[in-house]
């Protein structure tokens, strides 16, 4: 393949025209049509729909005329796309949360205490964390409710589904592997809105009976379900990893007279640590992300936890935050859950391109000199 | 895969072992090759031994009534074309054909007189006196250091962990001299010895390849298995590794397959060949077998007419 | 140095320390089993076993488990039994055990003894510390036999002694929930069990590494066997709940199903349904595959056949990666101030639509691009070397060979979407109905741009995931409003996990094909 450099849009349609002048306008056309429609829409017109028109049929005339260059354009743009579509999330969440953002400042991340080291104040004080009708909006309790919660998730979801992973890949029969699998693949299907169902009516009840907590809801709870809802993830993902080990590398462990426990502990888990740890990264990310189990199961309190530490006490995760108090919010208000989003976005942002680095250093430090 | 915590006594593997009675008494079995072709008579005992070895895998005949005995501190070679199961004939030596769900084994194999398909064996004593070196290197991915220490820490020949430093019981520098003497044995302590603490996955293949001999050797087995150890390096290296081979027969027993019919011929003392078909043609002293072969077949086969 | 000598080559090992071994773990099994279900409290100090409450049932058989477990170390290390322990059990298991044993004294100390921060902290510190040293230096068959056999003793006293009894509790400090008896008997029961069969399987193999490859199996398994469990009971209790009512006037002849054909009426005669959600549900499904597969496939046929690693594709990949990995809350956001003042300025179908159809986007890329990628590139070559143009290679060879890998990524990436709840919060809304929204009767041409109208797309719609979230917030507390959500988590279930199931069948079928 000698391809041109393809981010290099300029010089592919230079190429284009020097080729077929007909395709060469095709494609000025058909771009020019799609960017008056992008344009217009996102101007809020109606009249988005006649560059419309006029892009398909370019686009028809193409496929009509000159079949392999219309796909090849139309691939780019669904390609390009990916990117449009990414850019314009971040920049309309961002412009939305933009006024609070512009509002409060660092105090976004204020305290009722004003953060100070060394004597210099870092972080001014916040009145209260949260109010609508003043306009303070502080994400700390939030952002400590979903920092709670995630961290329960892990320590379930992390150890256990690594064993559990180690067992199905390692350890079990084929037949048993064979079953399981697959059932383990479907039940990482379950909705998160059906585990929140069941906490909401069964379990916040029966931890409040059984505990004899001082309400209904918790950020324990929710994070007990949202790592039982992200285990089947992380079971499938690290039992993937662990399988993609080649079996020289046991066989050589095994072959020494190490017992299969010995080798998996030492030689299988460590060669497949960077697909295992990104499972638990994903699991992560998931439980930061995840919105239904913690709005239905929490009671909605925008405050930190008294004492911090009490686990048993609700709170409001940066999710639940956004979904159950944009029905009745417009103004500031709306802005203010934007940043919880904008803070949401950026978190698994980071999470996600940390755990393709692990990956990625991982896969090189393992294929070593080959 | 078997755990091998079956090991106990009643607990089942998935390998079955025949009744020896139940097996037709088979001195002409086959009358292409009579056992006479096969009969290597040597001093001293055998340090293993194979009686009527059978090989499925699932319906696929993989070795066909081997019968082999195998001397003490020498380099016996398994020549053979490809496919005729040399390779399974080596794993079944240390049970490493356990590993494979599809293979069956019948008949005895025995290791310094004990039958190493009975009940209650220890696969890891059996594998850690009966030790392998594959066809493709496959080091750790760990430090050349952690790669040669990590069969005897494993089995606490030697103790470095953080409770052994804690309690006056650190072995250090006996890992030390453990790491360096398999390494010399192995011929690659010149090339390494500076960096030891580098990946083992940025060595070349002839390296790893010593180093894999290293491994093997830091464990003390007293039989090394090697398949087709050189077949994927250079020249060079696999002269480095012959060299190496005839010095591991002064203390280790070595079996050794290759499909290099010089390579047998300049090491081995005494060589197999093994036909398409999983059957053991003609066994016995090296020099005999490739000068003077008494199979027609083998004789066709060592002079490149087919295989 | 080692501290086994030359081990033999064959063991014999069908002792009386193997049966008592094998006991220790058995009588483990179905004690922790019982203590499981006694977390749950569907099993309480009421249940009774032969007369005997079935706490002290339990106690009694971890008592035993201990006492054996203790006579197998001692058998062991006197000599009684034949076995090959290592030097020390390792660092690891006496830093668990120190651990153990610090959080068992902290809370006797505070609790029980009374004892103020400083006094639990340094006697807990004490006796932590001392197990820790004592278990690293012992030998293997007394480390790890000696620890858990006498916590289990302990613990199984404590509860005969009525020491601690259902209605024990304890508030910890800077806590708002209180650890209750009923609770703490089974979990204390469970964790000791574990514990007891840990040291149990090790001797059943007489230590060394294969005792602890068979301690590590048991534990790993019963993890395994546990996940399972849980989340196949979770499954059959919200079939138990939810197919009772789901059924509710059902028959076959003549076909009636009035919780699948019914909508949501507020009449009281009628039976209560979600055929507006699932029709809703329907399509959305049905517009975000128009809006996300296509582009999502040709994407992938362009990262795979004509593009080649650059700047661009890097950058495709992050961009992929992150919206793969965005929360879907955040796509609500992004609907909600994007889509929704374009479309009609309210929550409507076509937004919802929209969203989940960005959401699909990327699943249906990564997957996509596996399967064009595992196409192999033999079939590639003997197209170009008929003098094929690569564009009729892709459309006849490639697309027809990765069609299956593409089409389960689909169906997955539908499962998917088709259990969200939160993006069509904040864009599409639609709470119980009675009717459902009538797509293809509303299309309309009307003279100015867009010059289509459709009022059905630009309503709200219900939708099955978000109908369990208005139950909820309808609130359960009548008797029928959460029979109602029961059956209707129950049918989002089948219908959500109908899609993987068909998905994760025709990825193995296809597997199994190619592999054949
Ligand atoms: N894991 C396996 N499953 C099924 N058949 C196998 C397996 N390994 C080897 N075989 C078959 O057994 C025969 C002997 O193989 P092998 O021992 O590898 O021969 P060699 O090493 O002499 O080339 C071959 O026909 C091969 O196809
Ligand atoms: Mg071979």
């Amino acid at each position: 393949m000698t391809e041109l450099p393809l981010f290099d849009l300029e010089t592919r349609l230079g190429r284009l025209s020097d080729v077929d002048r007909d395709i060469g306008s095709l494609a000025a056309g058909g771009a020019g049509c799609l960017f008056a429609t992008f344009v217009l829409f996102v101007l809020n017109s109606t009249l988005a729909v006649i560059p419309l028109i006029g892009f398909l049929a370019v686009t028809g005339y193409g496929w009509y005329a000159h079949q392999a260059e219309t796909a090849r354009a139309l691939t780019f743009l669904a390609t390009a796309s990916t990117i449009l579509i990414l850019g314009l999330i971040t920049v309309y969440v961002f412009v939305e949360a933009l006024p609070v953002l512009q509002r409060m400042g660092v105090r976004l991340f204020g305290f009722t205490e004003p953060v100070e080291v060394f004597g210099v104040t870092l972080i001014p004080s916040v009145e209260s964390y949260w109010s609508t009708s003043q306009h303070v909006y502080s994400l700390i309790p939030m952002i400590w409710g979903t920092f709670v919660t995630t961290l329960i998730a892990t320590a379930i979801a992390a150890p256990l589904g690594i064993a559990a992973a180690l067992f199905l890949a390692e350890i079990a029969p084929p037949l048993v592997r064979e079953t399981v699998k697959p059932g383990v693949e479907i039940l990482a299907g379950i909705p998160s809105i059906v585990y929140g169902y069941l906490g909401f009516v069964v379990l916040n009840t029966f931890l409040y009976e059984n505990l004899e907590m001082a309400n209904l809801g918790s950020l324990f709870l929710v994070g007990l379900v949202i790592g039982l809802m992200a285990l089947p993830t992380v079971v499938s993902v690290a039992d993937d990893a662990l399988t993609s080990v080649p079996d020289a590398m046991r066989d050589g462990a095994v072959a020494m007279g190490l017992t299969e426990w010995q080798t998996m502990k030492s030689i299988t888990l460590p060669a497949a640590l960077s697909g295992v740890s990104a499972a638990v990264l994903l699991g992560i990310g998931r439980a930061v992300g995840e919105t239904m189990a913690a709005t239905v199961i929490l009671g909605h309190s925008q405050v930190l936890p008294d004492p911090l530490q009490d686990v048993f006490d609700n709170t409001e995760t940066l999710t639940s935050l956004i979904a159950s108090q944009y029905g009745n919010a417009n103004g500031l208000h709306m802005n203010a859950l934007f940043t919880a989003g904008v803070v949401l976005f950026v978190t698994v942002l980071v999470l996600s391109i940390a755990a393709r680095r692990i990956e990625l250093r991982m896969d090189r430090k393992l294929g070593g000199g080959q | 895969m078997t755990d091998t915590s079956s090991l106990g006594a009643n607990a089942p593997t998935d390998t079955t072992v025949a009744e020896n009675a139940d097996r037709p008494q088979t001195t002409d079995r086959h009358e292409d090759t009579p056992d006479s072709w096969t009969d290597y008579a040597f001093e001293g005992e055998p340090k293993l031994s194979v009686d009527g070895l059978d090989v499925h895998y699932g319906s696929d005949q993989a070795l066909d009534d081997i019968s082999i005995e195998i001397p003490e501190q020498s380099v016996t070679a398994l020549i053979g074309p490809s496919g005729c199961g040399k390779s399974t004939f080596l794993r079944c030596l240390n049970r490493m054909n356990d590993r494979i769900r599809a293979a069956e084994v019948d008949g005895t194999v025995t290791f310094e007189g004990q039958d190493i398909y009975q009940d209650g064996l220890d696969l890891v004593e059996l594998r850690k006196r009966v030790g392998m070196v594959f066809q493709a290197p496959n080091p750790f991915p760990k430090s050349i250091r952690d790669n040669i220490a990590y069969g005897p820490r494993k089995h606490g020949t030697v103790q470095t962990d953080l409770l052994a430093k804690l309690t006056g019981r650190d072995d250090s520098d006996q890992e030390d001299e453990i790491v360096e003497r398999s390494l010399r044995q192995a011929a690659i302590w010149e090339e390494v010895n500076d960096r030891l603490d580098d990946n083992a996955l940025g060595l070349s293949g002839g390296q790893q390849q010593r180093l894999c001999i290293a491994r093997c050797l830091a464990v003390d087995p007293e039989v090394i298995l090697m398949d087709e150890p050189a077949s994927a390096l250079d020249p060079i290296a696999t002269a480095k590794i012959e060299d190496l081979i005839e010095e591991l027969a002064e203390e280790y027993t070595v079996v050794i397959v290759t499909h290099n019919m010089q390579q047998a011929a300049r090491i081995s003392d005494q060589t197999a060949v093994f036909l398409t078909g999983g059957r053991l043609v003609e066994y016995g002293e090296t020099d005999q077998v490739f000068e003077n072969p008494k199979s027609q077949r083998v004789e066709d086969y060592i002079t490149g007419k087919f295989g | 140095m080692s501290y086994t000598a030359e081990s033999e080559l064959v063991v014999d090992n069908t002792s009386t320390a193997e049966r008592l071994a094998s006991a220790v773990v058995g009588l483990g099994l179905v004690t922790f089993v019982f203590s499981l279900v006694g977390v749950t409290q569907v099993v309480t100090a009421e249940t009774t076993i032969l007369g005997i409450s079935l706490y002290d049932f339990l106690a009694g058989g971890l008592l035993l488990m201990g006492v054996g477990t203790v006579s197998l170390g001692i058998g062991s290390r006197t000599g009684v039994f034949n076995t090959s322990p290592d030097a020390t059990p390792g660092a690891v298991t006496a830093a668990l055990f120190g651990l153990g044993a610090f959080a068992l004294a902290g809370l006797v100390a505070s609790q029980s003894l009374g004892l103020g921060t400083v006094g639990w902290l340094l006697g807990a510190t004490l006796v932590g510390g001392v197990t820790f040293a004592g278990v690293a230096l012992a030998p293997e068959d007394i480390g790890s036999t000696l620890p858990p056999g006498v916590a289990a003793i302990g613990v199984a006293v404590a509860i005969l002694a009525g020491i601690i009894t259902p209605a024990f509790a304890w508030e910890p400090e800077g806590f708002s929930a209180t650890l209750t008896g009923s609770m703490a008997i089974p979990l204390l029961l469970a964790a000791s069990t574990l514990v007891t069969m840990w040291g149990g399987a090790k001797a059943y193999e007489g230590y060394g590494s294969k005792g602890r490859q068979t301690a590590a199996y048991l534990l790993v398994g019963i993890n395994a066997v546990s996940i399972i469990a849980v989340l196949v009971a979770l499954l059959l209790f919200i079939a138990s709940k939810g197919i009772g009512p789901a059924f509710e006037g059902f028959s076959l002849v003549p076909f009636e199903w009035p919780f699948v054909t019914n909508g949501y009426s507020f009449r009281p005669e009628v039976v209560n349904g979600v055929f507006p959600a699932i029709m809703g549900t329907i399509w959305l499904v049905i517009g975000a595959v128009i809006t996300g597969v296509p582009v999502a496939v040709a994407a992938a046929i362009f990262l795979t056949e004509y593009a080649e690693q650059g700047r661009f594709v890097g950058a495709v990949e992050i961009a992929t990666n992150g919206l793969w990995s965005t929360p879907s809350v955040v796509y609500g956001l992004f609907g909600y101030a994007f889509l929704i003042p374009r479309l009609g300025g309210t929550t409507s179908l076509i937004s919802g639509m929209l969203v989940l159809g960005f959401m699909l986007m990327p699943l249906c890329l990564i997957t996509s691009r596996e399967a064009i990628k595992a196409v192999p590139d033999e079939y590639r070559d003997a197209s170009a070397a008929l003098g094929v143009s690569r564009w009729e290679t892709i459309r006849s060879v490639v697309l027809p060979a990765a069609m299956p890998g593409i089409l389960t990524g689909v169906i997955l990436g539908v499962g998917r979407i088709a259990g969200e709840t939160a993006p069509i919060l904040l864009v599409m809304a639609g709470g119980l109905r009675d009717d459902a929204p009538n797509v293809l009767g509303s299309f309309e041409f009307i003279s100015s741009p867009p010059f289509v109208a459709n009022d059905a797309l630009l309503e709200s719609a219900p939708a099955l995931p978000y109908q369990l979230y208005a139950t909820i917030t309808a609130g359960v507390s009548a008797e029928n409003a959460a029979a109602f959500g029961w059956a209707t988590a129950f049918v989002l279930l089948v219908v959500v996990l109908s899609f993987y199931a068909l998905g994760i069948a025709s990825r193995l079928y296809f597997r199994r094909r190619l592999n054949a």
